[in-house]
């Protein structure tokens, strides 16, 4: 029993509208997990229902080899997807008081949050109004309320939405040492550039369906190396109707080129070397967000 | 419970700190204050402003008695208010009316009397002034002519007009209320003290209500709700909130009632030493019975629990402060209703409709204690009524926990009936 979270043929119904369908789920402890899919697809409830913010119509959630129940609650850190703190109370207050309702002791808060602070250097504003921080800051110090506590599993739901590129690296970072140190990070999002940079596991799931899941390593290898990454100058719209390629991704001066299988990269890499300016042809997997459009795209039709 | 306890303690220091919660606190006994030592003060003192009355006497006998009766009214420093220039009718009434105008207009006359020649049998006086605002001016203005009018008709028919006064002299009447303690004067202390405690608590379901449903659409709309989700059940934030606004009430209370006390104490010398001519007024006050005060809390916080969960579902299921403006409207019926019924309930307070109204639990606070501070109700009503309220909050608390726990993570569309009768049977 050695997963972080186990989730058994679980679905939750809104009325008419059904949220997640025998959905499965087995997280292994200390990886990161990319909980995948397009918005609406069920990511949230998912989520809420991991952390028993909702409770499932069918099915059964295990969560660090137990049941949920409210001890439990001490030992996960969540930063939701719609963030928000309380707008007239202090930074420092809003954290004690978030990490207080975790089960942290009073006498054991203030030392953590110091800590974290410092570490997103935000020290001198813990006597500031959370109203007064900049929208960057407040999505700091929620980020610090998640994981003030010292959580074993930590559950982030988009967590780089909003972020700018400085941010988003400074959290990235901060994953990768909570992974280094034996937490369980699970987080959702539609952004396949990040999922690949530190995923370990993914599951991509669409209208409340798994659809896709899985090592990252071995979901990749089993689409093959027929992937062509290209960067060019000029226009590469004659490629279009070619009988070796399957599907083309052009970006404008950019391209992901999927070929038919047995199909010669090398055939296509003569034809455009007479048409336009070859900047970077290079052949290898397919994109985690390939993969992603081609697995959501074909559940759509 | 713990959590419950953190919840309370952030609800109760982030209200108590808030401006508004200090300046209604500082304001409330200025206000008390105000509202009972300012009219004393002004019955004192304020006896308006100096007139010069031109007075025209067309019947040539109303002008002494008049101008004798008018010099009876004082000002606070004991001269005449009113000083009377005696002006002689002229043929041109009209004219002369234009003339006294213009001499107002100047302000040589603050204004002016004109008695026609037939006040006497049935002529209409005239008062002519810049300002005609002064109601009690023109009162007194009108009174003391009737009277000295009066006066010359009885003494014409050969009457004496002191003999007639003293004939039509109105029979007093004390009013005596008769209780367990015995008989005792009563002039509308009783009524006051009713009126005051249901007020109170009228005021209290209204305003912390308020306030609950502004906190709990607050965390709604800050998003901020989710993050406490993940640590402590709905029922538990949902509680800690009650709970802690609860606490910030009685805070409010206990410093109002401490200056209440203040005021019973040392109110008279205050106003004794302000205004010394102030007396102490025949205003007396049946005693209150200590079961009033008790029965006050009890209905009190049975009320405010009652109308708090109330609240919070309604914030809980609404987007912004105008949907819930909408969806409170049931909610504010039921705090109206019992206001609109006090009169009845007070003129019969043990009739079958007055007994079946105060038993209903969302009326029970305002009229059940509203009864029982006019006269004791039989003791099984006031049971009856205090344990359908039990019964009917804990049924409410478990109804508006479940709207709640939906209700705080459902954004979008303003929820209908049906769809909250659905969240209800969520599992």
């Amino acid at each position: 029993m050695n997963y972080a979270v186990e989730m058994e043929h679980v679905s939750k119904k809104f009325g008419a509208f059904t949220a997640v369908k025998d959905l499965s789920l087995k997280i292994p402890r200390g990886a990161v997990f990319g909980l995948l899919g397009p918005n609406g697809a069920g990511k949230t409830t998912s989520i809420r229902m991991m952390l028993d913010i909702i409770i499932p119509d069918e099915g059964k959630i295990g969560i660090l080899g137990r049941a949920m129940n409210e001890a439990m609650k001490s030992k996960i850190g969540y930063l939701p997807e719609d963030r928000g703190l309380y707008p007239k109370m202090k930074v420092g207050e809003v954290l004690e008081f978030l990490a207080e309702i975790k089960g942290v002791p009073r006498s054991a808060a203030p030392a953590a949050l110091d800590k974290w602070l410092a570490k997103f250097e935000l020290a001198e504003w813990k006597d500031k109004k959370v109203e007064q921080l900049s929208k960057g800051m407040q999505q700091k110090i929620q980020f610090i309320a998640t994981v003030v506590h010292d959580p074993e599993l930590i559950i982030l739901d988009e967590p780089f939405g909003g972020l700018d590129p400085v941010n988003t690296k400074l959290l990235k970072d901060v994953m990768l040492e909570l992974r280094a140190d034996g937490k369980t990070i699970v987080f959702s999002t539609h952004r396949m550039e990040q999922v690949e940079m530190i995923c370990d596991d993914i599951c991509l799931i669409n209208k409340g369906e798994a659809v896709l899941r899985g090592r990252l390593q071995d979901i990749k290898k089993e689409y093959g190396k027929n992937t062509v990454v290209l960067e060019y100058e000029g226009s590469i719209d004659f490629l279009k109707g070619n009988p070796d390629i399957e599907k083309i991704d052009d970006y404008g001066r950019a391209a992901e080129i999927r070929l038919k299988e047995k199909a010669d990269p090398q055939e296509i890499l003569k034809i455009l070397a007479g048409r336009v300016r070859v900047a970077k042809f290079e052949i290898q997997e397919p994109s985690l967000n390939a993969i992603f459009i081609e697995k959501v795209g074909r559940s759509e039709q | 419970m713990k959590k419950i306890w953190t919840v309370i303690k952030r609800e109760y220091i982030s209200h108590v700190r808030t401006k508004a919660f200090i300046i209604s606190t500082v304001l409330g006994p200025v206000f008390m204050l105000a509202i009972t030592v300012l009219p004393v003060i002004m019955a004192v003192s304020g006896k308006g402003e100096k007139s010069t009355l031109a007075v025209v006497d067309g019947t040539g006998v109303l002008q002494a008695d008049f101008a004798g009766e008018l010099a009876k009214f004082k000002m606070g420093d004991g001269s005449e208010k009113y000083t009377v220039v005696p002006v002689a009718p002229e043929a041109d009434a009209d004219a002369q009316k234009s003339e006294l105008g213009r001499g107002v207009m100047s302000g040589k006359y603050s204004g002016y009397l004109y008695i026609p020649a037939d006040a006497l049998s049935e002529g209409t006086a005239e008062y002519a002034s810049r300002q005609t605002s002064d109601f009690n001016q023109i009162e007194t203005l009108s009174h003391t002519l009737s009277d000295v009018v009066v006066g010359k008709r009885l003494k014409a028919e050969g009457l004496n007009p002191d003999k007639i006064s003293a004939y039509t002299k109105p029979v007093k009447m004390d009013t005596v209320k008769v209780s367990e303690k015995g008989r005792e004067r009563d002039t509308g202390g009783s009524f006051i003290v009713t009126f005051v405690l249901v007020m109170v608590l009228y005021m209290t379901m209204f305003m912390y209500g308020a306030m609950i449903l502004r906190g709990v659409l607050e965390e709604k709309t800050n998003r901020v709700v989710e993050v406490v989700l993940s640590s402590l059940r709905p029922f538990q934030l949902m509680m800690g909130k009650i709970l802690g606004i609860a606490l910030v009430g009685l805070t409010q209370y206990a410093i109002w009632a401490l200056f209440g006390y203040f005021l019973t104490q040392y109110g008279g010398s205050i106003v004794g030493s302000i205004a010394p001519g102030a007396k102490a007024s025949g205003f007396a006050m049946a005693s209150i019975p200590p079961y009033v005060f008790v029965y006050f809390v009890v209905f009190f916080i049975l009320g405010y629990l009652l109308y708090a969960t109330l609240y919070a579902a309604v914030g809980s299921a609404s987007n912004n402060e105008k949907e819930a403006q909408q969806m409170l409207f049931p909610v504010t019926m039921c705090l109206i209703v019992p206001i609109l019924m006090m009169q009845y309930v007070m003129r019969s307070p043990n009739s079958s409709l007055s007994v079946i109204l105060s038993m209903i639990p969302f009326f029970a606070p305002i009229l059940m204690l509203q009864r029982i501070s006019i006269v004791l109700p039989p003791l099984t009503q006031v049971l009856g009524s205090i344990v359908l309220m039990i019964l009917t909050t804990v049924g409410m608390v478990w109804l508006s926990a479940k709207i709640y726990r939906v209700g705080i993570l459902m954004y979008g569309k303003k929820p209908s009936i049906p769809e909250i009768v659905k969240w209800i049977r969520y599992k």
